[in-house]
């Protein structure tokens, strides 16, 4: 086998310095002074120059709600259409958007195309699942409530992909599966209220128990009877989500500090510790480099550009 | 996360990973993207602008859409559409707003300043991670950003605010070094989980009121923990701000994955936890 070794650390050697090599050229190319970055290395793109943003939407805002089709083979085509258009919506169209689910509240076929859209999306799109889920919630449909309920049970994945120490279909799910307590607990239904509490107390994930708890508060108008039901059924150590600070539109800074006092003054051990300093770091660029090494010190300083620059005007 | 570079075994390793790894998969943009995408219409105005604000270098990018900088399937188009989103995306409004968009674009863009020593961005290939930081003994330090960042397929994280959302949170573990604070030894946070942090990469929320912080002054700190701030905190009050308080042409799409991962954040990351809830929770 030590032939093998030998073989392995000659490739891996080699390797290593072709890489080297040719980082340092890129990294020559990139920084010399002779070179101006707008010369040499800015991007391009294969379609003609756009004049700006602000007169393109402009004329984005010409378009209108597209409508739904109420039977038939094309429910599910113009619920799409419909999703679609939804997800780009601007802010001052919210009340557009909510108008045309209203309008449409009493169709079960399109609450269910819906629903079947949230399913399909949930593992190839998150944010057109999350469009569809808060478009199902908003119509508050007896089909998009049994949707939603089930969405909220579905099988919380226990293995997967390990991204910064959370399970990302963990979480992925977890995100979903909120957003359609979101939607159970707009009903305002018995039925639909008890789904939300046993999420509060006994979902796996405590993201979803999280947001059942603000949801459940939220549309009891965080009355004292609502908590009090919460903290029947929420997990001890889970408590403090009842008292969480919730940051909502249009609450100024005034009502929003008074409630963080508030909570603070309640919670004392919620207060973090004093932050760390550590040890004075090693001097970031030593005084006694190698000529190469000041050479490429000297090259990098070259192409920062002398002060920070404004991005162009929209 | 935060790295340390220096050893060179490790450089060799890095250098041969990159040298083997496929790319991530670039073969198309969750809704998101293309929403805000379609409020720009890929404006190159913009991305000549990015690409020397984010110091982004052609070697790093290459096959990641450099030379297609409209195709919003691709890396590259896609990290300056957060970009345009950090750069304009927000309201900027002093009695509802945690912070400034010159907090924000401090933390992200190149430029040593009161947020950082001067960074660069790059792309890795590595599911593992969303993005890193990673020190250098000459020239900028480094802010990585990777795969669960772009492949909707691998991450709810594929869109432009949680991508802008990383570039706070590295951003911010470049502020501690310049400053030379102590976040813990998992990456630059503590270890988890403990505490309210049910994750292995845990930070403390530091509380503060709206209006605590002028716009600007988010790198600010007294030393203790009244006025402080930490890499997943950072990140979650920019998808707070972006999910809240955006501009108005801000897609729905945008603002609803914003709000999922500010409190998905918020309810896992904080030791002493949670953090704020954004919004309120009225599904449309």
């Amino acid at each position: 086998m030590r032939w093998f070794q030998g073989v392995l650390v000659a490739v891996l050697g080699l390797t290593c310095i072709a890489q080297v090599k040719q980082k340092g050229e890129e990294k020559e190319a990139a920084t010399s002074p002779q070179q101006t970055i707008q010369q040499s290395t800015a991007p391009s793109a294969q379609q003609p120059p756009l004049a700006s943003p602000s007169r393109f939407r402009e004329e984005q805002k010409l378009r209108t709600a597209p409508q739904f089709v109420l039977n038939g083979p094309e429910v599910k085509r113009s619920v799409e259409r419909f999703v679609a258009w939804a997800g780009a919506t601007h802010i001052e169209e919210a009340e557009t958007v909510r108008k045309s689910i209203a309008n449409v509240k009493e169709n079960r076929e399109i609450a269910t195309a819906l629903c079947d859209y949230a399913f399909e999306s949930a593992k190839v799109d998150h944010a057109r699942t999350l469009v569809s889920l808060a478009l199902l919630g908003e119509m508050r449909h007896p089909a998009g409530q049994e949707c939603l309920r089930r969405f909220v049970h579905l099988p919380f994945p226990e293995k997967g992909t390990i991204v910064d120490g959370e399970i990302i279909e963990q979480t992925n799910l977890a995100m979903l599966q909120a957003k359609a307590v979101d939607g159970l607990a707009y009903l305002h239904d018995p039925k639909a209220d008890e789904e939300v509490l046993w999420a509060a107390s006994k979902h796996p994930s405590r993201v979803v128990r999280a947001e059942a708890i603000d949801a459940y508060l939220w549309n009891h108008g965080d009355s004292a009877q609502a908590r009090e039901q919460l903290a029947r059924v929420v997990r001890p150590d889970e408590k403090i989500f009842l008292d969480r600070i919730r940051r909502v539109q249009g609450e100024n800074a005034e009502s929003f500090n008074r409630k963080l006092d508030g909570y603070l003054k309640s919670h004392p051990d919620r207060l973090p510790p004093k932050p760390e300093q550590q040890a004075k770091k090693v001097t970031k660029r030593p005084q006694t480099m190698d000529r190469a090494a000041q050479e490429r010190l000297a090259q990098d300083r070259v192409a920062q550009p002398v002060k920070p620059t404004e991005p162009p005007a929209q | 996360m935060k790295k340390k570079s220096g050893l060179i075994v490790l450089m060799l390793l890095t250098l041969l990973g990159t040298g083997f790894s496929q790319n991530c998969a670039q073969t198309r943009a969750s809704q998101a993207d293309s929403d805000l995408w379609n409020t720009h219409g890929c404006w190159n105005a913009f991305f000549l602008w990015q690409y020397q604000a984010y110091d982004l270098r052609s070697g790093d990018w290459n096959n990641r859409g450099w030379d297609d900088a409209c195709n919003m399937d691709k890396e590259y188009p896609k990290h300056w559409n957060a970009s345009y989103l950090v750069t304009y995306g927000l309201q900027d409004n002093n009695q509802f707003s945690f912070h400034g968009t010159v907090d924000y674009r401090g933390t992200s863009e190149r430029w040593g300043n009161n947020y950082h020593d001067s960074i660069y961005h790059a792309p890795v290939d590595n599911n593992g991670i969303f993005g890193q930081f990673v020190t250098h003994i000459f020239g900028s330090n480094e802010v990585d950003t990777s795969c669960p960042l772009y492949d909707p397929n691998v991450a709810p994280n594929a869109n432009p605010a949680s991508r802008g959302g990383d570039f706070m949170h590295e951003g911010w573990h470049a502020w501690m070094d310049k400053y030379n604070w102590n976040n813990g030894s998992c990456g630059g946070h503590r270890c988890g989980p403990t505490g309210n942090c049910s994750t292995t990469n845990c930070d403390y929320f530091y509380f503060h009121g709206i209006g605590a912080y002028a716009f600007g002054a988010m790198w600010e700190n007294n030393g203790s923990a009244s006025r402080f701030h930490s890499p997943n905190q950072v990140q979650v009050e920019y998808l707070c701000d972006v999910a809240d308080y955006p501009q108005p042409w801000v897609p729905a799409s945008v603002r609803l994955a914003a709000r999922a991962d500010a409190n998905q954040r918020a309810a896992q990351r904080f030791i002493n936890g949670p953090g704020y809830s954004c919004g309120n929770p009225r599904p449309w």
